[in-house]
């Protein structure tokens, strides 16, 4: 054994290079793959480990309080799978937001509770850097959920700055939680804060009831809960499901790890990627060094060494080589691992993660050195192939079947280019494994750089697939208001392009085909609109026609063309499919109908959303101010205003006002009229000028859910583009010195004959130029098509073609440079060392 | 009168092997004249074929000068030396060194086309020279192993002489041949160096020398003596032998 392990030290001694390499590149697996797979258990943990930290309840659903009704609570308990249920108030909004560090105010949507509720449906204790006597001293305090330390940066003793409108209320964090509803920036964050808060933003938000149940981990999922919802609509003859926030257990399992898995599960592809080049290159290296080294061989044969004992010098060449870079990776693994762990938590926005599972490190390392060691013992077996006498003859047969590539003496243009065809050719096996690396390599890269686009383009792109309208403000307008009227007013504005009346989220409708409740985008004309593509088919255009998103529609086989019934409230009617739009907002629930089309279903129906589109240069937050002088404040705006200053019947006008605007928000009243005397004057007033009760800015709101995302994603992205030309690099530097080594005789004549270094090197790049092309169409087709495939289920996710070719390019640039570079080993070929070796 | 092809001035050549220094050229002077077939001969270690490469731009001088022409190669680049191979040399070896995964054809065609474009002119001569040597059609799809010695030595020739060299460069072409390839081979040589063309050849057989028309002994790495000769002619052969074999007894061979 000895001996043989001898042999293998020698090989690597003469190879340093390409050992530490192949080192570096195992070492990077390991790392990726140990570390991913040790962290995962942790992170699937974090749902469990959450749930019974804080002893949530696993089903949620928030009822607008005007529709909630005690006996509800009995309807869900006499389910059988319902264990237990509770119900507390709650304030939940959209249209909230907050006032960064830097004084810039963005978009994120908060409830509110008191700390008294949240006892009821959470054992989750407050954390807080403050003392007992600093929190009781707090005029305003907040405890928010945990992402806000450590995402946001905000610590105990900050001041928060929410907004509802353009009021601002400042608060002080008093300490942090752990929330498994309401915890991160896309539902919106779950505020804990005093009764008197509470009661001051309840005049305001809109007020929820929270109904929560347990119903034995999941067992009841959907099913339950939309029987129950209809048993609720049945027994109140409310429509309850509009404006209805339902999150099941399987939801928020799912959520809470799913981002965090796909990620780890990526790292592990890449890795995946990385070890077959590893396997790719390994193959390649030991033919081409039992080629080089075939008289020795045949000399340790001749000296009695089997075929055996040399397949198995390699065998523990490789193992030595693969046993390094598992040992370096298994030590960087123990510290990636908790950095991944750590990772998963803040994407997840829990902290609750298991600890790392060191077997799965250890049963990695254990695999991938199986995996090289049954790599090489496979390809090393080729020396059985050749008796010593064939290996005195450099391994050359007896007879030569072999085909004639490129004969020189059809060379029409440059000799150059068709030598190295013909070495391509007479290398072609080799060539296979190179190409599949490469391919790999390709595809990894079109993929990640489509996908990083996707994101990258500063959300348009995403905005361009939303399936709703990008507008600069979105007007909710009161009930009672016309929206057509108010929309040509606004239209008379300079500042305003367009306004377009349009539907909110007050009412749902269920297609009933498959009872699935569907919210109505509903526009006079779709015409007007200017960011809903339809994928397929055409607008609707009369009122029995609708649009579905692309998601239900592959999930539920609708084509265009098709029927469907709607139903809202009892009243049912059949719709065709006009066509299909690609849109990835509000949960898959985009339905498209006209306004003549919702009238049908639902003859009440009036627009309570008006799309504005500003001329260009307007700034939104500015103009915002504007439209609350013009119309009066919104509610939120009238209902927290003082005024201390002015005259006696400015004030009494203002309360008037603060009283208007806390009985439309609290009671739903539609309409309200006052008169005050005075003396001998009378202040009368209406309700009237309360036409927009909140505004909102839908890129603001895209930019908060979705920007940290983005930004993730195109790191993670380019870390892949990085990986995957690193590792082609690699494999290139590899193979051009292993085929200068193999060839280096050739070479040295070649130089002899007066070819240049730069000649050979430019000849051997070439080489692998074939494979090269040929990979990179291959992985951009397969990129492409996985791209489609994979987004397929959002829509029409354009790929843009031009770009993509412009990578190819660039990879083909790349991979011709690297293999370049990498065979500036030609220039160290003395033609005289040659000639008189 | 003599016309000057190739000249050294003051050539040294060193190797040094751990710290070892090996003076294998010492200031050597010499001149190539454009027609000659000139033979180096010396004893073994004497200096014969690091002086071949020398000159022939294979390697370059440790000190001193090669001129080819008024053009000095000593300072060149490998790849401006390359090209200086290309454009005015031959090569013929003792180990041959033809491609071994090309054919006999591509063999000549790779030489060949380093420096010109192809075309039917170039198959045509390539054709031409091969059978010139003895080797027919059949063969010049074969492979440098399907062949014997003597025929691979006559494919490095044709090989060698495509670019039609200023000078041709041999380093013991018999060497690893029999005595018939041998002669074959020589004749091929006689045959060039009649047509003018300037063949500068390390040898150390009397019998190769004797095709040569100037003879330059060097030992331990200087010119000691320098022997000229006619035209080759297989009448004379033995007055011719005889000659040699004299001066090279006063060389101390």
């Amino acid at each position: 054994m000895g001996k043989i392990t001898r042999l293998s030290l020698a090989n690597i001694k003469k190879h340093k290079f390409e050992f530490i390499s192949l080192l570096t590149l195992v070492m990077v697996c390991m790392l990726l793959v140990g570390s991913s797979l040790g962290a995962i258990v942790g992170i699937r943990n974090i749902f469990t480990n959450v749930m019974e930290k804080t002893g949530s309840y696993e089903n949620y659903i928030f009822i607008l309080e005007k529709n909630y009704n005690k006996e509800y609570e009995n309807i869900l308990k006499q389910h059988p799978e319902v264990e237990t249920v509770t119900a507390v108030d709650t304030l939940w909004s959209m249209n909230t937001g907050y006032i960064d560090k830097n004084g810039k105010e963005s978009a994120l949507y908060m409830a509110f509770i008191t700390a008294d509720n949240e006892a009821k449906i959470s054992k989750s204790p407050m954390d807080s850097t403050l003392s007992n006597e600093e929190i009781a001293a707090l005029e305003h305090p907040i405890y928010a959920p945990y992402i806000l330390q450590d995402s946001m940066g905000y610590k105990a003793g900050d001041t928060f700055d929410i907004t509802y409108g353009t009021r601002k209320f400042s608060f002080t964090i008093a300490g942090f939680y752990e929330t498994m509803m309401f915890n991160e920036m896309g539902s919106g964050l779950k505020m804990i804060v005093s009764e008197k808060d509470y009661h001051i933003l309840s005049g305001l938000l809109p007020k929820y009831k929270a109904i929560l149940y347990n119903d034995n981990q999941g067992q009841g999922g959907y099913e339950l809960m939309d029987s129950f919802l209809e048993e609720c609509e049945d027994y109140s003859r409310l429509d309850i499901k509009s404006g209805l926030v339902v999150f099941t257990y399987g939801d928020m399992k799912l959520m809470v790890t799913s981002s965090a898995e796909l990620l780890l599960n990526l790292m592990i592809v890449m890795a995946v990627i990385i070890f077959i080049s590893v396997v790719v290159i390994i193959r390649y290296r030991i033919a081409n060094d039992i080629k080089e080294q075939i008289v020795n061989i045949g000399i340790l044969e001749a000296l009695g060494y089997t075929s055996k004992e040399i397949t198995l010098s390699y065998v523990i060449e490789y193992l030595i080589m693969a046993a390094g870079g598992v040992l370096i990776g298994t030590g960087g693994c123990f510290l990636l691992t908790p950095v991944l762990l750590r990772m998963g938590e803040l994407i997840s926005a829990h902290r609750g993660c298991g600890n790392s599972n060191p077997l799965m490190i250890f049963l990695t390392g254990i695999v991938i050195l199986v995996l090289v060691g049954m790599t090489a013992f496979i390809r090393a077996r080729m020396v059985r192939k050749y008796p010593p006498v064939q290996t005195f003859r450099k391994g050359q047969g007896d007879h030569r079947f072999g085909r004639e590539f490129f004969p020189l003496r059809k060379t029409k243009y440059n000799v150059h280019l068709r030598l190295a065809l013909k070495g391509f050719f007479q290398n072609f096996k080799q060539n296979i494994g190179l190409t599949i690396c490469i391919t790999i390599s390709a595809l990894t890269v079109v993929f990640s750089f489509i996908i990083s686009s996707f994101f990258g383009d500063g959300l348009n792109t995403i905005a361009s697939i939303s399936g709703i309208e990008m507008s600069d403000l979105r007007l909710e307008i009161m009930p009672y208001a016309d929206g057509d009227v108010l929309a040509d007013e606004l239209e008379e504005m300079p500042e305003i392009r367009k306004a377009t009346p349009t539907s909110g989220f007050n009412t749902l409708i269920t297609i009933s085909d498959f009872n699935e409740i569907m919210l109505p985008v509903a526009f006079s004309s779709f015409d007007e609109t200017e960011n809903i593509f339809p994928m397929e088919g055409r607008f609707p255009e009369h009122d029995n026609e609708i649009m579905l998103n692309n998601q239900i529609a592959t999930v539920k086989k609708i084509k265009v063309g098709d029927s469907l019934t709607l139903e809202y409230l009892n009243v049912k009617k059949s719709y065709l499919v006009t066509g299909i739009v690609t849109s990835v907002t509000n949960g898959n629930m985009n339905l498209y109908i006209t306004e003549d089309g919702m009238k049908r279903i639902n003859p009440t129906y009036k627009p309570d959303v008006i799309e504005v589109y500003l001329e260009e240069g307007i700034d939104a937050q500015e103009f915002r101010k504007i439209l609350t002088e013009k119309y009066g404040r919104s509610l939120s705006d009238a209902a927290s205003s003082k005024a201390e200053n002015g005259t006696y019947e400015e004030r009494i006008r203002a309360e008037a006002e603060q009283q208007i605007a806390e009985l439309m928000a609290s009671n739903g009243a539609t309409h309200i009229e006052y008169s005050i005397q005075f003396g001998d004057t009378i202040i009368s007033g209406n309700s009237s000028n309360f036409v927009v009760s909140a505004i909102t800015n839908i890129g603001e709101i895209m930019r908060t859910q979705l920007g940290s995302s983005c930004t993730a994603i195109r790191i993670v992205t380019a870390v892949f583009m990085v990986i995957s030309a690193v590792v082609v690099m690699i494999i290139l530097f590899i193979l051009m010195e292993s085929a200068i080594r193999r060839d280096r005789r050739e070479f040295g004549i070649m130089k002899g004959l007066g070819y240049t270094s730069r000649e050979l090197m430019f000849q051997l790049a070439c080489r692998i130029v074939p494979s090269a092309v040929f990979s990179v169409i291959i992985g951009t087709v397969i990129g492409v098509t996985m791209t489609d495939l994979l987004t397929s289920i959002i829509g029409v996710v354009k790929v843009n073609i031009p770009q993509v070719i412009v990578l190819d390019i660039v990879m083909l640039i790349f991979c011709f440079v690297c293999a370049y570079v990498g065979a500036r080993k030609i220039k160290t070929i003395s033609v005289y060392e040659l000639m008189t070796e | 009168m003599n016309f000057s092809i190739l000249h050294t001035d003051k050539l040294c050549k060193t190797f040094s092997n751990g710290g070892v220094q090996q003076h294998v050229i010492k200031n050597l002077d010499l001149e190539i004249y454009k027609g000659d077939f000139t033979v180096i001969m010396g004893s073994s270690g004497s200096g014969k074929s690091t002086l071949l490469y020398a000159l022939s731009g294979m390697d370059k001088p440790t000190l001193g000068n090669v001129y080819f022409g008024e053009e000095d190669i000593s300072n060149y680049s490998n790849d401006d030396l390359a090209v200086f191979r290309r454009n005015h040399c031959g090569f013929v070896f003792q180990s041959i060194y033809l491609l071994d995964n090309m054919n006999v054809f591509d063999n000549v065609m790779t030489a060949a086309l380093a420096l010109q474009k192809n075309s039917p002119q170039l198959v045509k001569k390539t054709e031409e020279l091969l059978k010139k040597v003895g080797i027919t059609e059949e063969a010049w799809k074969k492979y440098p192993n399907q062949l014997s010695g003597g025929e691979r030595q006559r494919v490095g020739i044709v090989r060698a002489v495509i670019n039609e060299p200023q000078i041709l460069f041999a380093d013991e072409p018999t060497g690893s041949l029999n005595s018939a390839s041998s002669s074959d081979v020589m004749d091929i040589f006689t045959e060039l160096h009649s047509k003018g063309q300037s063949i500068v050849m390390v040898t150390h057989d009397i019998k190769t020398a004797l095709h040569g028309n100037r003879v330059i002994f060097i030992s331990d790495g200087t010119v000691i003596g320098e022997y000229e000769m006619p035209l080759y002619n297989t009448d004379d052969l033995k007055k011719r032998r005889e000659g040699l074999q004299n001066f090279l007894d006063r060389m101390g061979w």
